[in-house]
């Protein structure tokens, strides 16, 4: 903050270095934390995949860029990043629109006390397997939530099940993926609409102005930075989506839910090639900054008008 | 002009909020619901059991899953207590000072952008090499590094808020940078680290990826992991899965309810202001 380095008064220089050293000591551990969780992986990774690796034994020798060439020709390769960024635009998009619709009722049912928003949040803070193992038995084909339902209406004799289903496998997931993390968006944007100035609604109400005017004008102008910030965090979030997967689908039935860290995993845990296994992980890593730029850079404008 | 317009609940608001809450509460339930099933009645589609099987519960609690739970809860708090201890000098450096400048603004979040599978393979090799590996306290210090950023960035915006006319009459007194640290900041920040530090140590708790390399063992295992491996049965017996599912929520829903004052509060306070 440039008017605290202004009123803070004249030192001699020594203490100011000392202080400048305090400093750099007090930030010393977020180095370290980028170093060990960002630089070294990424180092790690970029050697690995230039070379032939096993988990057991890295870098055993450099073979240029075959890996490469090996995962661009792999139809399943390439259609796990199909698949994840389709999902991941697609559950990003219902949970913000969901999440939107929460936060902005919340806000206008004065009555919803403290209770009411801590149980919205629950799914938020419920661990994934935890998460992955409930909607797995909702989606038990014979006795699960679902088809109990489904049987109850008595509109279909045979049981459903979504999960060994190559068509609604992964929209599945995705049920569970939005049910988990909807409350994020509820929360961020409640936030954001608290930050409103009361008076400003007070007054376009007395003008008249209702319903969907009274949002279009004056609730979504406060809430859109916000609302984008939120759609990229999402975004983020469902392109790295693991867990689910893992626990309701392993990946299947085939490859119709194997998303991208699903198949790093295997490639890299269950295959042992470590080399392949880095150089998907580096093409994931071009192909979700490709996705996720231009949302951060409207984030970006948005944030700044 | 004192009198102002009362507002009142719309319709249309207290629907979407029925909505939103029974289609919070009904998959919940449903979880516990099966958690009292026999292995029959999970399959026969009844959604409430007339006789409920405390058995399940009595299973569970005699298998590894406690144990599981107490190694995330020491993982997850002792993790978090990391974060913060190592998060409040940074984030006051880095608000203030602007220590690090643009570079390190920039790069703070960059590691949260690429999927944790990427650092799993790496951290391995790097904890075997400590001889850290398949430990809690190996587990605990990745915890502790990897929710730096976040708590950092999120503690960043609390700083800022703070007036800084307390530090400039701390340092008049004398004050070292330890001294004005401790003594002012950590007192004023403390509701906001409070909620910051349940935050990070529910993302502790909940974590499954580098939980299920980097603790293998039973007695080191998390409690994902230990349930994640519930279903290594070729007929896994639903009921139990969902007790089990069910015992390992409690810690999180526990201190979601009685910290929510401080959970909602602290996020949303600093926007109110």
């Amino acid at each position: 903050m440039a008017d605290a380095a202004l009123v803070r008064p004249r030192r001699p220089s020594g203490h100011r270095r000392r202080e400048a050293w305090a400093h750099r000591l007090f930030v010393s551990p977020i180095v370290l934390a980028i170093v060990v969780l960002g630089v070294y992986p990424l180092l790690f990774i970029l050697a690995a995949a230039f070379s032939d690796s096993s988990l057991g034994k890295p870098f055993r020798e450099w073979v240029g860029t075959s890996n490469f060439e090996t995962i661009l020709a792999d139809a399943d390769v390439v259609a796990s990043f199909w698949r994840t960024v389709a999902y991941a635009v697609a559950v990003s998009f219902v949970s913000v629109v969901a999440g939107v619709l929460v936060a902005v009722a919340l806000e206008r049912a004065t009555h919803a006390g403290s209770v009411v928003r801590t149980v919205l949040l629950l799914p938020l803070i419920t661990p994934p397997v935890v998460v992955g193992t409930l909607w797995k038995l909702v989606f038990n084909p014979g006795g699960g939530l679902l088809d109990t339902l489904l049987q109850g209406t008595g509109a279909d004799a045979a049981s459903v099940a979504p999960l060994s289903s190559t068509v609604w496998a992964l929209p599945a997931i995705g049920l569970a993926d939005v049910w988990q993390w909807t409350p994020l968006v509820a929360l961020l944007v409640y936030a954001a609409l608290l930050t409103q100035d009361p008076a400003v609604r007070e007054a376009a109400a007395l003008d008249g102005a209702h319903g969907l005017r009274l949002f279009g004008h004056i609730t979504w102008p406060a809430i859109a930075a916000t609302v984008a910030a939120v759609f990229f965090i999402r975004l983020v979030i469902a392109l790295k989506v693991f867990d689910l997967p893992f626990i309701m689908t392993s990946g299947g039935p085939g490859q119709a839910s194997t998303t991208t860290s699903y198949l790093i995993y295997q490639v890299a845990l269950k295959e042992f090639d470590i080399g392949r296994a880095s150089a998907i992980t580096l093409v994931f890593a071009v192909v979700v900054t490709a996705v996720s730029l231009p949302v951060a850079a409207i984030t970006r404008r948005l944030a700044h008008d | 002009m004192t009198e102002r317009v009362r507002r009142r609940s719309s319709p249309l608001a207290l629907a979407v909020l029925g909505v939103a809450l029974s289609a919070t509460v009904v998959p919940l339930l449903y979880l516990f619901s099966v958690s009292l099933m026999g292995r029959g009645e999970t399959v026969s589609g009844v959604l409430w059991t007339t006789d409920p099987q405390w058995a399940n519960w009595g299973d569970v609690l005699g298998s590894n899953i406690p144990r599981s739970i107490l190694n995330s809860l020491l993982a997850a708090l002792g993790g978090a207590a990391v974060t913060l201890v190592l998060a409040l000098p940074g984030a006051w450096a880095v608000a203030r000072y602007r220590t690090g400048g643009r570079t390190l603004g920039a790069t703070l979040m960059s590691p949260w952008l690429l999927p944790p599978i990427v650092a799993v393979v790496p951290l391995l090799t790097l904890l075997r090499i400590l001889h850290l590996n398949n430990s809690l306290v190996g587990l605990t210090l990745v915890y502790a590094l990897a929710n730096l950023p976040v708590a950092v960035w999120l503690l960043e915006g609390f700083v800022r808020r703070l007036p800084s006319e307390l530090e400039e009459a701390a340092r008049i007194d004398g004050a070292s940078e330890f001294r004005t640290l401790a003594a002012v900041i950590a007192p004023l920040l403390a509701p906001s680290l409070v909620a910051i530090g349940i935050i990070v140590a529910i993302l502790n708790y909940n974590e499954f990826l580098l939980a299920t390399f980097l603790t293998q063992s039973a007695d080191t295992q998390t409690f994902p992991v230990a349930l994640s491996l519930f279903y290594g049965d070729r007929t896994p017996h639903f009921g139990k899965i969902a007790a089990a599912a069910f015992i390992g929520v409690i810690p999180v829903f526990a201190s979601a309810v009685f910290f929510q004052r401080w959970l909602v509060g602290g996020l949303t306070q600093g926007a109110v202001r």
